[in-house]
């Protein structure tokens, strides 16, 4: 059986005959897109998946995702179809190696500017900063490992790393060797996971705490809590490739956190077969302000990708109108 | 849209309005009271570490030859001990050392505390045929609350490590104590009691000389099952920063590590298999000198 889905369907829906109009409509045929567990990815996943059901008639749907096994199935499987919001800086290589061998198409940017708006790093609250200016740099930060005290090795400071297993994890813990941040007197804590390191984040914030912990933008954690990413100096881009992503990194140096490439990602199988969605996915880059305002409505109300999206799409129509042709948009706009 | 289509839900307004409100409330509670409670645990959490440093800190062979021992005073017997060390080397060369001794530490704790806590609840339920309906459903709440939905408030309340650790753990793994406790004495036979009682027997010495002891083996029995759902703990509470042989299994899942989950989960097995033959042998000896002495 050598016959892809999408040919499938519209041979199904032709010798139906009566189904001609949804015979259009599964052109595009199932798509799935994924979903990831933080609330920006949520949201763009939701829109995206609206858009394309109801304007291009695709049967998609939103399958949960992270970011390491959906890149491996998309890559072994090619599925999901689409990941709208995939961090590439922490799976480079396997990424590399799938686009080289035909498997993934890199489509384009999810956020405009993602250099200033969008990144990893190290980040204190702002209430810290007001007592102790000079925590705006890494050096800074060393001198006061008191500050950010581990209340499970007291005289100690804690700087809050990145989840068991996540690609950062790897990256934090060079950073710290390469940051002598143990000479500094700083523990390298393993919250155990995102929930775990958000609640963590939280709390200390919520009580006015010190803190001092990994954590990415955008994100509604971060456009709730005032905190000010930790400079650590000019990124090198080859040693951060060369070592600090790396797990055997033997002579981690001081580096920062490079700048996020934060892509939409399509399975070449759909990227080839669907030229109209394709369309739709390179224009649709989200600007800050459009993202920020849907991060802040999902945090303020609770809301889930899905309401959010459908907030999104009601109160930012002229946004996301540029992103499709005049037909589509009306198309959506009538399943609103 | 017909009502009876649709169920007639509250508003998703009003809903959300409610959820807000509850989060609120959770929040300036641990705005107000969190160092407080905080505070309350810490000679929990300072037990808990110098616990872990004695394990860690103590050359291997003296953890081992401990372990044996204890296992041959709980068990008196020569293959079990031998079982015992055997699994414990190969723990040791395969590298987990450090991680079991944090998993062991961690899980002795929480048992201790389940018996310090269980028995005197399960006394009391055993006693009051109120306090049993009351307590009862709450048992069965804590057993199928997944965990994630308190563990995160506990997070919030007292950050991460190892103490809502032990909480989420002791949560999890209590219940069997307190059910096993409740229902070993209310199977001591009544002739007993009137035996007791007929020698003028106080409450007291009832509980302490016959109900206790002729509940021994049904207790044990509820201790076994704690320590057995305490382990099956460890991972979930290594998500909430806890250090031990979760973490790395948690890691193989998130990475796709399989030797490294399995090597991993393994040890985790042998330490409840350990802790499992250990204390049923000593159940089973309690119950045949009690058969012994009829």
């Amino acid at each position: 059986m050598k016959i892809t889905k999408p040919s499938y369907i519209v041979a199904i829906a032709f010798a139906l005959g009566v189904l001609g109009s949804t015979a259009a409509q599964a052109a595009c045929g199932k798509v799935t897109i994924a979903e990831m567990n933080w609330a920006s990815a949520q949201a763009a996943a939701r829109v995206d998946a609206f858009i394309l059901k109801h304007g291009y008639g695709c049967a998609s749907e939103t399958v949960p995702g992270d970011t390491m096994p959906t890149a491996v199935s998309m890559t072994e499987k090619g599925r999901p179809d689409i990941a709208p919001e995939l961090w590439l800086n922490n799976i480079k290589e396997p990424i590399d190696k799938a686009i080289k061998e035909k498997r993934l198409v890199i489509v384009g940017d999810v956020l405009q500017n993602a250099d200033k708006n969008a990144g990893e790093g190290w980040w204190v609250p702002r209430y810290m900063l007001e007592k102790t200016p000079e925590l705006t740099t890494i050096e800074g930060v060393k001198k006061h490992a008191s500050l950010f005290k581990d209340p499970e090795d007291p005289g100690k400071g804690r700087l809050l790393g990145c989840p068991a297993g996540w690609a950062c994890q790897i990256s934090t813990q060079n950073l710290y060797d390469a940051f002598a941040m143990k000479d500094a007197g700083f523990n390298l804590v393993d919250p155990g996971s995102g929930a775990a390191l958000a609640g963590a984040i939280a709390k200390a914030y919520n009580r006015g705490e010190g803190i001092l912990t990994y954590y990415w933008a955008p994100t509604s954690l971060l456009s709730k809590l005032d905190m000010v990413r930790v400079d650590m100096g000019p990124h090198d881009k080859n040693a951060f490739e060369k070592c600090i992503g790396i797990a055997d990194c033997a002579n981690p140096k001081p580096n920062s956190f490079p700048v996020s490439e934060i892509k939409t990602v399509v399975a070449t199988k759909f990227a080839n077969t669907n030229p109209a969605p394709m369309e739709y996915l390179k224009s649709r880059v989200w600007t800050p302000e459009a993202f920020g305002a849907v991060l802040t409505y999902m945090e303020k109300e609770q809301a889930n990708g899905q309401a959010a999206a459908v907030w999104f799409l009601k109160n930012h129509e002229k946004t996301w109108s540029e992103w499709v042709p005049a037909n589509i948009a009306a198309k959506v706009k009538a399943a609103l | 849209m017909m009502w009876s289509n649709t169920f007639p839900q509250i508003a998703e307004s009003t809903l959300r309005t409610l959820s807000r409100a509850i989060d609120k409330g959770y929040l300036t509670f641990s705005r107000e009271y969190g160092a407080a409670i905080e505070a309350f645990f810490e000679p929990l959490l300072y037990f808990l570490i110098g616990f872990e440093r004695v394990l860690l800190g103590s050359p291997w062979w003296v953890i081992i030859g401990t372990i044996g021992l204890i296992s041959y005073a709980a068990s008196r017997s020569w293959k079990l001990v031998l079982g015992v060390v055997l699994a414990l080397c190969l723990i040791g060369v395969f590298g987990m050392w450090e991680n079991t001794m944090r998993t062991m530490a961690m899980i002795l704790v929480c048992t201790l505390l389940s018996i310090l806590i269980g028995i005197p609840i399960g006394i009391f339920m055993s006693r009051s045929g109120r306090g049993q309906k009351i307590i009862l459903p709450i048992l069965d709440v804590m057993q199928t609350m997944p965990s994630f939905v308190y563990l995160i408030p506990v997070v919030m309340l007292l950050g991460i490590g190892r103490v809502p650790g032990l909480i989420a753990v002791v949560i999890y793994a209590i219940p069997p104590v307190i059910r096993l406790t409740n229902l070993g004495i209310r199977l001591v036979e009544k002739d007993a009691l009137e035996a007791a009682e007929a020698f003028g027997a106080s409450r007291l010495q009832k509980l302490l000389k016959v109900q206790l002891p002729l509940a021994l083996p049904t207790i044990m029995a509820g201790i076994n099952q704690t320590i057995m759902m305490a382990l099956a703990m460890v991972v979930i509470a290594s998500m909430i920063g806890v250090r031990g042989l979760g973490q790395p299994v948690l890691q193989a899942v998130t990475n796709q590590y399989f030797a490294l989950g399995l090597f991993n989960g393994t040890a985790v097995v042998v330490l409840a298999i350990i802790f499992d033959r250990v204390t049923q042998r000593f159940g089973l000896r309690l119950q045949k000198h009690r058969e012994g002495a009829r």
